[in-house]
């Protein structure tokens, strides 16, 4: 920066950021929000044995991964000992850390999509278009529970705002849990079908369904580090 | 009246002049870089309106801080005058010195530490340990420690008050509407009651402290009226409008921001004007007299000064702030704002040389405790200790030495 020409006092100008950490949380989370749009309906052609433009959106979600990562990194290298925050700072790491994590499966799973394209029985499409949808509706809620942090800073932590980022963290618990319900019935499905379909394929569907359903996980853990962040 | 006379005063003047220009470049910042960071004003009314105001306060309300500066560091009665009068002139030209490099360098330090740690310098050469006033020295230090917890405090509770009354009911902007004139009309009673009470003004119009308090009061009722007239057109644009909330807040940082200026040039002018106070009664009489009025053309000088410094390389300063400045909103600012000043108001009234630069970081410490900054860096903390302990054995090595030099030339 400009600080070399920077020759005249002000110390007040030291003691608040400007680039806020919450701003750089909110960063990362735009990335998520990118990633989830990208992934919902590549997952949808997937299943559907559309495999034209996969290895595109494998770049498309492997860079944005790396934008996040540099955004994660940044902003844990430079949260100095000294720095007062709000909100308790380990926690506020252990969000940006889980959130990053999301990015990190959805990279895994495309990646590994885009490995060995193992096709989806017809008896199972359905039921992996259903828990991709949860999957993504969970990452969206999270999304708005995070987004809210905004509101939450503005007001420094009224109870009114601290209420409302609770609902939309029930609303993350809600979709995951419907979500972990799917996969199972996924699970279940393809035991079904063990008999007609290839070892390797249900080995790697079984995988792909537990893949799929790490990116909800980890949604939650956002969504719950979040929560604690803003008890008092 | 001879030529010695003139000489010595007019010396004297152009170093008060060149030490209440550097205060006025380093403290602009203090008042209205959170109002140009927030984008309320302009480079260029900031400057004007920080000017026009210190000025303002420096005539007005100036004086209880300038005696304690002139008389009370330094046991005057048991040095000569004319050793006095040295003394007097190398301590000003010491913090002026000290103030400008640190401008430079970019470092915390106060001028008000400065005025006093050259003024003690100067006392332990010419009249040993004993002729310094340590008790007084302890209570102004203390004061020094006191200021960012006043101010912290202050901007602390006002913020709250902002969260509990505004933020936290359904309808922040109607909340605002009502809440923030209120706040403003305590301001302008603040700023009137310290126009009014014990100053020179009040004296030549003859109003005494009752009547004072009740023109103040009128004022802030009038104020806040306007306040309200004001801001009745706004409206909500959507639920948790919380941004039109920060509109009405920066109309209203300005009053504050002005009101931070204000508070700065009474309590700073006395740095620059106290020691040649002291110098006019030596030179004319031969002897230091305890109650000589500070002259009013003296406190303009001090005014003027701070006024120009504000508009030269404050300028320069400001351009550095202002644009560093983003994460403080309005409502923050505000808070800062009005628990530095308050705090800074009610010390120059009380005679005590506290700092603002301290008072203002403190009161960024206090909304931030309070939850209303997103990040807080408390290493500037250490800086501003550091700076404390720096800047008194500086001024005062820089004093001894201006003053031994000066001593030699003159003979």
């Amino acid at each position: 920066m400009n600080k070399k020409k920077n020759h005249y006092r002000a110390p007040i100008q030291d003691t608040f950021r400007k680039k806020s950490p919450f701003g750089q949380l909110l960063d990362h989370m735009g990335k998520v929000r990118e990633c989830t749009l990208l992934l919902g309906d590549g997952l949808v052609n997937y299943s559907k044995g559309d495999y034209k433009n996969f290895s595109e959106l494998t770049e498309n979600v492997s860079k944005l991964e790396h934008e996040a990562d540099i955004i994660k990194r940044n902003l844990r290298n430079h949260l100095p000992k000294s720095l007062f925050m709000p909100v308790d700072k380990g926690k506020f790491m252990w969000a940006l850390r889980e959130q990053d994590k999301i990015l990190d499966h959805a990279e895994n799973l495309v990646r590994m999509l885009d490995m060995r394209h193992t096709k989806i029985p017809k008896e199972l499409q359905e039921i992996f278009i259903a828990h991709v949808k949860l999957v993504m509706k969970t990452v969206e809620a999270m999304e708005e529970a995070v987004e809210n942090i905004k509101d939450l800073i503005e007001t420094s932590f009224v109870k009114r705002e601290r209420e409302q980022t609770k609902k939309l963290i029930w609303k993350v618990h809600e979709y995951e849990w419907e979500a972990d319900q799917k996969k199972y019935e996924m699970t279940q499905g393809i035991y079904k079908l063990e008999k007609k379909l290839a070892p390797m394929d249900v080995y790697h569907l079984l995988k792909i369904s537990d893949w799929v359903d790490d990116i909800a996980d980890h949604a939650e853990n956002v969504a719950d580090w979040l929560r604690s962040m803003i008890a008092r | 009246m001879d030529a010695t006379f003139l000489l010595i005063i007019g010396g004297a003047s152009a170093i008060a002049f060149y030490m209440a220009w550097s205060i006025g470049a380093n403290d602009v910042a203090n008042s209205m870089a959170t109002a140009v960071g927030a984008k309320a004003i302009t480079f260029k009314q900031a400057v004007t309106i920080a000017g026009v105001l210190s000025f303002v306060g420096a005539v007005f309300v100036g004086p209880h801080v300038a005696e304690t500066i002139k008389g009370k560091i330094v046991n005057v009665g048991i040095i000569s005058p004319n050793i006095l009068l040295l003394g007097f002139v190398s301590s000003l030209l010491a913090a002026a010195i000290w103030v400008t490099v640190s401008t430079w360098k970019e470092m915390p330090i106060s001028t008000t530490h400065s005025i006093i740690g050259a003024l003690m310098g100067f006392g332990i050469i010419a009249g040993g340990m004993s002729s310094v006033n340590w008790g007084k020295v302890g209570s102004v230090a203390a004061s020094w420690v006191l200021s960012p917890i006043a101010g912290c405090i202050l901007a602390f509770l006002v913020f709250k008050i902002i969260v509990k009354l505004i933020f936290s009911k359904d309808d922040p902007v109607k909340s605002a509407k009502i809440i923030g004139p209120i706040i403003i009309g305590f301001t302008a009673f603040l700023i009137t009651a310290s126009l009014l009470l014990k100053t020179s003004l009040s004296k030549r119009f003859d109003i005494s402290n009752s009547e004072g308090i009740i023109i103040a009061a009128i004022v802030s009722f009038i104020v806040g009226a306007l306040g309200i007239v004001l801001l009745r057109k706004i409206k909500a644009k959507k639920v948790e409008d919380y941004s039109t909330v920060e509109g009405i807040f920066r109309k209203l940082q300005i009053i504050t921001s002005c009101y931070v200026a204000f508070s700065h040039g009474a309590n700073d002018v006395a740095n620059a004007i106290g020691p040649v106070a002291g110098i006019i009664p030596l030179a004319s009489t031969g002897e230091m007299s305890a109650t000589a009025d500070i002259p009013i053309a003296l406190l303009a000088l001090g005014g003027i000064g701070i006024a120009v410094g504000c508009m030269t390389w404050g300028r320069k300063v400001m351009r550095t702030v202002g644009g560093k400045i983003t994460s403080l909103t309005n409502t923050r600012g505000f808070s800062v704002d009005f628990g530095a000043a308050t705090t800074v108001l009610i010390a120059s009234k009380l005679g005590l040389p506290i700092s603002t630069s301290h008072t203002v970081v403190g009161a960024v410490i206090g909304v931030g405790l309070a939850r209303g900054l997103e990040a807080v860096d408390l290493s500037i903390i250490k800086k501003i200790i550091v700076s404390w302990l720096l800047t008194l054995p500086i001024a005062a090595g820089t004093s001894i030495t201006i003053f031994l030099c000066l001593r030699v030339i003159v003979g």
